[in-house]
């Protein structure tokens, strides 16, 4: 029980350290913009959370984060309304997701090949169309979705709960969550089961998609651009939080507050980071250790446990 | 003695596997060891194979205290071991399998492949095993790749072999090569450790017998000096109805009409029919058809041709979704490959086929959940012993309110008590108005249970025997012109 709340004793630590360590950390400009920074990548992961426990993975939610919030961004300023602009974004990113589960489930390739390749192709599409140069003179109203408050509470951090919230009930309390678990814990017994395997395969991705079209819809309201070159590596990112969570790449485990609280102790990382005055490039390495030695953590927690500990165990 | 273990103990995260694990075996000897699952014979195994550390006790070997830290140094030493759950490369072909590890070089570290596969072929040759050295290990069915790890086992020229339930999987004609091989083995002058949870089997190879229960050796002796009963009642501990009898109904309504099914290759012209409150037998040899035709059934494979009628309705199956729509269960042969979630609650397990019925649009209604699934839902599918872990899978079924249920071995590698519990399960589906089709390799199972046994043989049904045929019977049809 003990180390299965280890990342969240981790964030609190983290978050503790920091106010003693920085005397601006604690404050509300800073705390706003850790939110607003890490919004993203925390919606992100949510995707990944679901793609992940239903035993996939997406490697291009970068460039559909991209993608999207380039072609949200041209409707626009082509005329169209803010709405309009944003949900054609975000439809957008499900539609590549979609494109990513049909081509997993369906005609079952890999799906590490399959986004492995569409990552190439969104991020290609996303430069054709825009000629490699950032859409700009975007409505003014637009920024509210990045950079606007309510009661001094970032928007964004609204938005993250509300999809938390939402994915955390698809997961737990719908019929389609829990063939995501089971799916992803076994395929072969999903099957056999009757459970309509690619069909649930294929929605879970588009939702994983939409949530990050919605992210690069907040991206994009934060530079007020729609940048082609978005989102690069933020795919590994959002896996290192589901990760850090408790997610397991073998599928079947994962939850929502295990992914928020991965991503947050990234966020926080990088935050103390720059606050402390620790470089760049420290930052990266420090990131890449706290991914291993989250998953060392897990390994070592099921191995105890006395299950989950390969072949030369029980 | 050549091999011989002193009070050994083990711990799992505060579960005591082993409580005091004794064990003598001489040089030539046949030694079975019995015990219900989770009796301690797996792990005490594995501790003597080098797989796992014990705590404490005292492992002597061929006279001098050891203590093997791994598989490699028990197998310099001399023992081999054949798994109960396959530990093979299926990419990998049967003769690069059999030399794993130790694979025959030219010097600079070449590996010399054309002598491994000619080696392989002197060595199947030799024991008569029903496989070519070439074949990959993933297109052998379960059972002929236990017959390669008895090969690797033997290759390794082990003197002391450890076979962990070798013929779990296996049909009585197999389980028969297996006796052959083991007794060459000993006829040789090597050991041989053999755990079995077949009874039957027993007497055929003789030797002496230990018994494990809890973590604990309770018996040692001569098995020529000990009755079935008596070696019943140690392993439980109690005494225990050893014969499962089943009370018959009078069948109802025709549940399953099968008409000329085929698909090539495996089934030929396969018609059937399964009425209501039925629990219809299908034995055969391993590569009969028992399987294929369970999972022809079910839509996991096509059919080429036939029909199918579930309640006097046609129904065209063409994956285990329409199956399941159709009223069909299948509780699959391979538990853990096709059955269970294992890293997953039982109470998703139990409700995988049964959402449906718990949710309203397509949000779960909590309260049916806990209705349906009661308590102990939370445990991990995968922590449950072997017969509890069957027990979750029928009960998928049973929630799902299947009404032609296709039981696939549905008791093996389960120990005396679940068995017990499995057929009882079986009954009461019959009871409660469902058609049940079980295949097993173990006439004795059969015979116990079913109503009345269909025998296959080369995809077709080649016979159907009334509820008292016998053994000699089943298995004249079973086997008729199969022989080479």
């Amino acid at each position: 029980m003990m180390q299965r709340l280890l990342p969240f004793f981790t964030l609190i630590a983290l978050f503790v350290g920091l106010s003693v360590a920085s005397p601006h950390f604690l404050t509300t400009a800073n705390l706003g913009s850790v939110i607003r920074q890490t919004a993203v990548l925390n919606i992100m992961a949510l995707g990944m959370t679901m793609i992940i426990i239903a035993g996939g993975i997406d490697l291009s939610v970068g460039a559909i984060l991209a993608l999207s919030g380039l072609l949200g961004c041209m409707l626009m300023t082509s005329g169209y309304p803010t709405w309009m602009g944003l949900c054609g974004g975000v439809l957008v990113g499900a539609a590549c997701g979609l494109a990513n589960g049909v081509m997993t489930a369906k005609l079952r390739i890999n799906p590490f090949i399959v986004t492995l390749g569409t990552m190439g192709i969104y991020r290609g599409i996303a430069l054709i169309l825009s000629g490699g140069l950032g859409v700009h003179s975007l409505p003014k109203s637009f920024s509210y979705l990045g950079e606007g408050s309510v009661l001094g509470i970032p928007f964004v951090l609204l938005v993250l709960l509300v999809c938390g919230a939402a994915v955390h009930i698809l997961l737990e309390h719908t019929r389609m969550g829990r063939y995501a678990f089971a799916i992803g814990s076994n395929p072969d017994a999903a099957f056999y089961a009757g459970i309509p395997v690619a069909f649930h395969t294929s929605a879970i991705y588009a939702a994983g998609g939409l949530l990050a079209g919605l992210a690069g819809m907040i991206e994009a309201s934060r530079l007020m651009t729609g940048q082609p070159t978005a989102g690069q590596g933020y795919e590994l990112q959002a896996i290192a939080a589901v990760v850090i969570g408790g997610g397991s790449l073998r599928g079947g485990a994962g939850s929502v507050v295990g992914t928020l609280i991965g991503a947050f102790i990234m966020g926080l990382l990088s935050n103390g980071s720059d606050l402390l005055g620790i470089s760049p490039y420290v930052q990266q390495a420090l990131i890449g250790a706290v991914i291993i030695l989250a998953v060392l953590l897990d390994e070592l927690r099921k191995r105890n446990a006395g299950n989950g500990g390969g072949l030369l165990h029980r | 003695m050549v091999l011989e273990l002193r009070s050994i103990q083990k711990c799992f995260g505060g579960v005591q596997a082993l409580r005091s694990g004794d064990l003598r075996v001489a040089a030539g000897e046949v030694h079975l060891l019995l015990g219900e699952n989770g009796a301690g014979k797996s792990t005490l195994m594995k501790i003597v194979a080098g797989m796992q550390s014990a705590e404490s006790g005292e492992i002597f070997w061929k006279g001098q205290p050891v203590r093997f830290r791994n598989p490699a140094e028990a197998q310099r030493a001399g023992i081999g071991m054949v798994h109960q759950e396959s530990l093979l490369a299926p990419h990998l072909s049967v003769a690069e399998n059999i030399y794993l590890g130790r694979e025959p070089r030219r010097g600079l570290g070449w590996v010399d492949r054309a002598r491994a596969v000619r080696d392989a072929a002197r060595l199947i040759e030799e024991h008569r095993f029903p496989l070519r050295a070439e074949q990959l290990v993933g297109s052998l069915s379960p059972a002929g790749r236990q017959m390669v790890e008895i090969c690797r086992a033997v290759a390794q020229g082990a003197s002391l072999l450890i076979f962990d339930e070798p013929t779990s999987s296996l049909s009585d004609a197999e389980s028969q090569e297996v006796f052959r091989i083991v007794r060459g083995l000993r006829d040789r002058g090597a050991s041989v450790i053999y755990i079995t949870h077949r009874m039957e089997e027993l007497r055929q190879l003789g030797g002496r017998v230990t018994v494990l229960r809890d973590g604990e050796t309770v018996f040692t002796g001569a098995m020529a000096e000990v009755s079935t009963p008596e070696l019943s009642r140690h392993m439980v501990g109690r005494s225990v109805e050893t014969i499962y009898r089943r009370e018959p109904l009078a069948p109802g309504r025709e549940m399953l009409r099968v008409e000329k099914l085929c698909r090539r290759g495996v089934l030929h012209d396969v018609s059937l029919t399964l009425r209501a409150g039925e629990i219809v037998g299908l034995a055969g040899l391993i590569g009969a058809g028992r399987t294929e035709l369970c999972r022809c059934l079910f839509g996991v494979d096509r059919a080429d041709a036939g029909s199918v009628h579930v309640e006097g309705r046609a129904v065209r199956i063409r994956s285990p979704r329409d199956a399941v729509r159709a009223g069909l269960a299948l509780i699959p042969e391979d538990r853990q490959k096709d059955g269970l979630a294992a890293g997953l609650p039982v109470r998703d397990n139990v409700l995988m086929a049964a959402m449906q019925q718990v949710s309203r649009l397509g949000f779960l209604d909590s309260a049916r959940v806990r209705a349906l699934v009661g308590p102990g839902g939370d445990q991990r599918a995968g922590q449950l012993s072997g017969g509890n872990q069957q027990k979750v899978v029928i009960r998928k079924w049973v929630l799902s309110g299947a009404k032609v249920v296709l039981f696939d071995e549905p008791a093996r590698g389960i120990d005396v008590g679940a068995k017990v519990d499995v057929f009882a399960a079986m009954d009461k589906m019959a009871r409660d108005g469902a058609a049940v089709l079980m295949v097993s390799s173990e006439l004795t199972e059969l015979m116990q249970v079913a109503d009345r046994i269909l025998v296959m043989r080369h995809g077709r049904i080649a016979a159907e025997l009334p509820r008292g045929a016998t053994q000699e019977e089943i298995m004249r049809h079973a086997a008729l012109e199969s022989l080479p």
